[in-house]
């Protein structure tokens, strides 16, 4: 058996034995059992009922797949978020074969498609397919002017085929055939017969072939050009100019700026897509007019419109550079960047933005060099026949020369001068050719007399100039010329004493001479200047006298002749003071001339000063320095003026500043006018208040005969008083009306009513109170029931009651008993006091609580003459008894009554608050209806009298 | 103290303040000033060393004047803003805002216990705000002047307040009562003499104003200088010996308190002298102006 044992061939591998199985079998029980329960379960090894561990994926490899051999990730499938298919329809979604496949699949599926390789895209009809491509689905993402899909033509393919490279790397180049140059035999045989050639006899004959061979290299460049003369020829030149900019087809943004292109151009030759063209690179340059953002400037963030660009606004890593491309590439930003930081910090004025200074400019600034102005050139316009005259006027005058002896001859020279020297030389000869024949003229041509025309001319030249020069020399004074007699009277439009023609002397001073011409030339210009003095001067026009007297004064001066009697004055005045009035007209004269010739021509300084000294005299203010200074002791006299007021501190300022408030327990102030819209409405009541205070004292004092007669009496004067009242007042009533109860408003009445008039008086409130209640109750029942109810509408004068007297009566007594109360003062203070104390307790303590009340519902009411001051705290003593309530009446009253009641006055003030309410109630209960009621009505009634 | 011991020296000369500086004033003790400017800053120097201490910026506005409490731990600052500013001087803070003043507001000072600041303004009012309590209300205001109130002091128990209607009016808290003293010219100024006695008014008819308080009278006029348009300060020396002014041509100028002759007057600075303030005890002086200096003079 073992013999034949040993013959066997075993094929395969023998099954294990059965003990070796149980034990490993054993062995994963007790594994199970015991240590998986203690591993992690993902470490735990799946293993089948045998133990051996799970063979999974046989294909795949490993033995475990999954998570714990479930699925990929521990949380199994994942979980979507519900989505409620009612709001919200779940998209339906295309499923296809990738929603299946794992990535892995995914990926050997997509090596599995087959596909050209850009590499191998001899003809680049594949770049242009991507491309088209690209284009299209770019444009999908954003739509364009264009709509649909980009024609073929515009797109071309952004990367040169492969072959193309290739065929460039060859020798090829764009534009030629592809029949390479290099490849032309018969010029390869040539060049390798001449290289044989050469390398020949070199060491022979070397310079002599050199020409040679020079001759040679001739002939074969020529037939060279010629052939690539010919390859250009063969194919058309493609320009591959690929549009990449968003502007309309045809349109040519650099149409009218070509250079601008050329910017652009090299610009976008720094764009990777088409690098292989732009090696040499110029300078990025920014965009320069057409944007102002520089290109490498953080996109979209808080720059606005308006705002510069500074240089940390510049992005500097965000720039749309290649680094790794080229090495040069990496230096030329950074020190672009810099270069423009350096710009951006140094502000180049004048210069726009993304242009820098030309170190050497083309551009050069033609400068024309100003004309040359003649040496004879005078800065001034002037008409040609005042330019004569002015070039006349630099010439030596001519020598004055005796006026010839015929008075025709000479009028008529002095006359022609004049117009000449006026009208121009072209007079001169007008009148020359015109009068050759008439010997009178021969003065014109050199005859008898021409001297003496000569002199004429020129002083009638002079005088025109002078009418003319205030134009001219406005600015260049001429030294102030000298006053003479002839040029004072000139001025003044004095006239010289006419010459007989016979005593003609032939030493006739010049001066004479000149004011004869002047004379004559009177004739021909408009004296203005004459008569100008007499009208504008006049200095003494508050007194009319004076002045003509002023007046007189001057004819005589100017004029010569003989003195009128009462020259210097009038004939009353004394020998001194008509000195004096001359002494004054000769300087209001001087004055007035000056003030003339300033016109004229700019006097000296001294001129100026003696002018305005003598216009001083005559200047009725002359007496106001001694007025201003007695004012100013008057004022001295009159300030520091101290007035005192009564002011009251806040007492919460007395705490602050460690005082003791001097108005402490007493009752605060009314303050002033808030503002204006306060003191309009509450204004009138205070008068109405202090009015009806005057009232009640008066009612208290006078007898009731009196008090019924001033009634009669008052009631009608009162009456027109009574509707403006009523109407200012209506206001705070109207308030209240809205604001505060009603109840409380009469509660408030009735109280007040009640402690001044004594036991009787309260009786006969009450009944007015009541009739008053009926009545609006009636009125208002009525209204509501549609019934005309005849109105009450004069108060008083419906009702003769108190109630009607309390109405009206108060401004009457303002006007009628203004003293009164001052007298009376002290004798009502005690007698309301009285009434007060003798009044029920409890109705003081309820009176208390309403004003306590009142103060803060009415806050301080305003008071018209709103200064403390005007009131001082004067002793008038208010009583509020009509139903249109002020507080300052409760002021008063309280403050009285707190004098005499301060403790409990403290109590109720304290107590005021929570006790209000308690009061009102049981006070008021009873007649809250009633009193609604009447609230009601009285409104009612309001509107009734508003709308009346 | 004779005039040679006014202080005429130029000391130094604290800059910073952009453009006018306009109220420049002494603490309490004299080793620190304050001032304020159109460059809405407070300032707070040592004027005897020279040195910028601290810059208080929170005011909307040009701030026309200060006022430090007698313990250095709080300023009042009022200005343009119509605020009055209440600051912690060591953290630079606002405590508060005072508002209220219906137009700008031209004089602050703190009470004695720095425990209200009374405000004069341009709205014709003065107003005192408790710094004590939480209320930015005034708690009192004397809207009695006729015109703009343009500086006030105060004493233990009185505010004084000078207005441009002509009147210094003295409010006596404790007596209830309002002084008013009519000067017949627009106050621009007014100062106390150190023993309270007088007040000093400078009145824009360039005339500073001794008036005895007690009585109303006027003791003495100061001439010689030029206030005719600007709110310049005026003080007495620590001595109450002379008067001091500023003038518009930027010349300070010193008087004798009795017989009123200017003892001495030089060229501060070279415009409109706004601010002038006396060291408490020695002969110090500070003075600002337009100019944007603010010169500290010792004699």
């Amino acid at each position: 058996m073992e013999g034949d044992e040993e013959d066997f061939v075993f094929f395969g591998t023998p099954i294990e034995r059965e003990e070796d199985m149980t034990s490993r079998k054993k062995k994963s029980i007790a594994e199970a059992s015991g240590q998986l329960r203690t591993l992690a379960p993902w470490k735990q090894e799946v293993r089948d009922e045998e133990g051996r561990r799970r063979f999974h994926g046989a294909f795949s490899g490993g033995f475990s797949a999954g998570y714990f051999n479930t699925v990929g990730s521990k949380e199994g499938w994942t979980p979507q978020t519900f989505t409620s298919s009612r709001k919200k329809r779940a998209e339906i979604k295309q499923q296809d074969l990738s929603n299946f496949l794992d990535d892995d699949e995914k990926a050997e599926l997509e090596g599995n498609s087959l596909g050209t390789s850009m590499q191998f895209d001899t003809f680049g009809f594949t770049a242009a397919e991507i491309a088209k491509k690209q284009a299209e689905k770019e444009q999908n993402e954003r739509p364009s002017a264009i709509p649909g899909p980009a024609p073929d033509e515009i797109i071309v393919p952004a990367t040169d085929p492969i072959g193309v490279r290739l065929m460039l790397k060859m020798g090829w180049r764009r534009g030629h055939s592809i029949k390479s140059s290099r490849t032309n035999s018969l010029y390869d045989a040539r060049r390798e017969a001449r290289k044989a050639f050469l390398a020949l006899s070199e060491d022979a004959t070397a310079p002599a072939l050199g020409s040679e061979h020079a001759e040679v290299e001739d002939m074969e460049t020529a037939a060279y050009t010629d052939n690539v003369n010919q390859f250009h020829k063969s194919t058309p030149v493609y320009v591959l100019n690929p549009k990449q900019d968003m502007y309309g087809l045809g349109f040519d943004p650099f149409k009218g700026a070509p250079e601008f292109r050329e910017n652009k151009r090299s610009h976008d030759s720094h764009l990777p897509g088409n690098r292989e063209s732009g090696h040499k690179r110029l300078p990025p340059k920014k965009d320069g007019l057409f944007s102002f953002k520089p290109r490498n400037v953080a996109p979209g963030f808080g720059i606005g419109a308006l705002e510069e660009l500074d240089a940390e606004d510049e992005d500097v890593y965000a720039s749309g550079y290649d680094f790794e491309a080229f090495v040069e590439e990496v230096e030329e930003p950074s020190r672009l960047t810099i270069e423009d930081k350096k710009k951006s910090s140094v502000k180049q004025d004048g210069i726009l933005p993304g242009f820098k200074v030309a170190t050497n400019s083309d551009y050069q600034l033609q400068r024309f060099d100003p004309p040359v102005v003649p040496k004879d050139f005078v800065p001034h316009h002037k008409f040609p026949a005042t330019l004569e005259v002015n070039h006349k006027m630099t010439e030596v005058p001519p020598t004055e020369v005796p006026s010839p002896v015929d008075n025709n001859l000479k009028v008529l020279i002095e006359g022609v001068a004049t117009l000449v020297a006026r009208c121009g030389p072209l007079f001169e000869e007008l009148s020359r050719e015109k009068n050759q024949s008439n010997p009178l003229f021969d003065f014109l041509s050199g005859g008898n007399g021409h001297d003496y025309y000569t002199r004429k001319l020129w002083e009638a030249r002079q005088k025109h100039n002078d009418k003319t020069k205030p134009l001219l020399n406005e600015k260049v004074a001429p030294p102030a010329p000298k006053m003479t007699a002839e040029s004072r009277g000139n001025i003044l439009g004095e006239k010289p004493l006419k010459k007989s023609a016979k005593d003609v002397k032939p030493a006739v001073p010049t001066t004479d001479a000149v004011n004869l011409q002047f004379h004559l030339s009177d004739t021909f210009t408009e004296p203005a200047s004459f008569v100008e003095p007499t009208e504008i001067t006049k200095p003494f026009q508050h007194d009319p006298a004076k002045q003509e007297r002023f007046e007189q004064y001057l004819k005589e001066k100017y004029h010569g002749g003989l003195r009128t009697k009462d020259a210097g004055g009038s004939s009353k005045m004394s020998e001194a003071a008509r000195a004096r009035e001359r002494l004054e007209f000769e300087a209001a004269a001087e004055a007035t001339k000056q003030g003339k010739w300033g016109k004229d021509s700019k006097p000296s300084d001294q001129q100026i000063l003696g002018a305005s000294a003598g216009r001083l005299q005559f200047t009725s203010g002359g007496s106001e320095k001694p007025e201003a200074s007695q004012a100013e002791e008057l004022m001295k006299s009159m300030f520091p003026k101290r007035e005192e007021f009564q002011w009251r501190p806040a007492s919460i300022l007395c705490k602050r500043f460690d005082l003791i408030d001097p108005y402490m327990g007493k009752p605060p102030p009314p303050p002033r006018s808030r503002s204006k819209l306060d003191s309009l409405i509450f204004m009138p009541d205070y008068i109405k208040a202090a009015t009806e205070e005057e009232r009640a004292i008066s009612n208290n004092i006078s007898s009731p005969a009196s008090q019924l007669g001033e009634k009669e009496g008052t009631t009608t004067l009162g009456l027109e008083d009574k509707v403006e009242v009523e109407n200012v007042e209506r206001p705070v009533d109207l308030y209240k009306a809205i604001f505060s109860d009603d109840s409380d408003d009469e509660e408030g009445n009735s109280n007040v009513n009640q402690p001044e008039d004594p036991t009787k008086k309260i009786e006969a409130a009450n009944t007015t109170l009541s009739r008053l209640m009926a009545g609006d109750f009636l009125e208002s029942l009525g209204k509501e029931l549609g019934l005309e109810v005849p109105p009450d509408q004069p108060y008083p004068e419906n009702r003769p009651e108190p109630h009607a007297s309390q109405r009206a009566v108060p401004e009457i007594h303002q006007e009628v008993v203004p003293q009164k109360h001052e007298g009376i003062d002290s004798d009502t203070h005690k007698d309301v006091s009285r009434i007060k104390e003798s009044g029920s307790k409890s109705e003081t303590t309820e009176f208390n609580h309403e004003i306590t009340e009142k103060d803060k519902k009415v806050k301080r009411v305003e008071s018209s003459s709103g200064d403390e001051r005007s009131r001082k705290r004067s002793k008038r003593h208010r009583h509020r008894s009509s139903n249109s309530d002020t507080s300052d009446s409760f002021d008063d009253y309280r403050d009285r009554h707190s004098s005499r009641h301060k403790g409990r006055k403290k109590e109720h003030r304290k107590h005021s608050k929570d006790r209000k309410h308690r009061s009102h109630d049981s006070s008021s209960r009873s007649r809250r209806s009633a009193d609604k009621e009447y609230g009601d009505s009285k409104r009612e009634k309001r509107k009734w009298r508003l709308k009346n | 103290m004779s005039a040679e011991d006014l202080p005429k020296k130029e000391a130094n000369v604290l800059k910073g303040h952009e453009g006018a500086v306009l109220a420049a004033r002494f603490n309490g003790d004299g080793n620190y000033c304050l001032t304020g400017g159109k460059d809405r800053t407070i300032r707070l120097w040592n004027p005897h060393r020279g040195i910028h201490i601290k810059t208080y910026k929170s005011h909307g506005r040009e701030v026309r004047d200060v006022h430090v409490t007698a313990d250095n731990s709080k300023i009042c600052s009022c200005g343009g803003d119509r605020q009055v500013f209440y600051w912690d001087v060591s953290t630079g803070r606002v405590i508060r805002k005072f508002r209220g003043h219906d137009s700008e507001v031209n004089a602050v000072k703190f009470n004695e216990y720095a425990s209200v600041v009374v405000s004069a303004g341009y709205d014709r009012s003065l107003r005192a705000w408790d710094c004590r309590s939480h209320s930015t209300e005034p708690i009192q205001i004397i809207d009695t002047f006729l015109d703009s109130v343009m500086s006030v002091c105060l004493t233990k128990t009185e505010i004084i307040a000078g207005s441009v209607d002509g009147t210094v009016r003295t409010f006596d808290i404790r007596m209830g009562r309002e002084l008013s003293d009519d000067l017949g010219q627009p106050v621009n100024c007014i100062s106390l003499s150190n023993d309270g006695n007088c007040v000093l008014a400078s009145c824009l008819d360039s005339t500073l104003r001794l008036m005895d308080r007690t009585t109303g009278e006027l003791l003495q006029e100061y001439k010689g200088h030029t206030c005719k348009s600007f709110k310049m300060d005026c003080c007495l020396t620590n001595t109450d010996g002379h008067v001091v002014g500023g003038s518009e041509d930027g010349h300070v100028f010193f008087w004798d308190l009795v017989d009123a002759s200017v003892v001495s007057s030089f060229r501060a600075h070279s415009s409109v002298v706004t601010s002038v303030s006396y060291h408490p005890k020695d002969s110090c002086m500070i003075t600002a102006s337009v100019d944007g200096s603010v010169r500290v003079w010792k004699a």
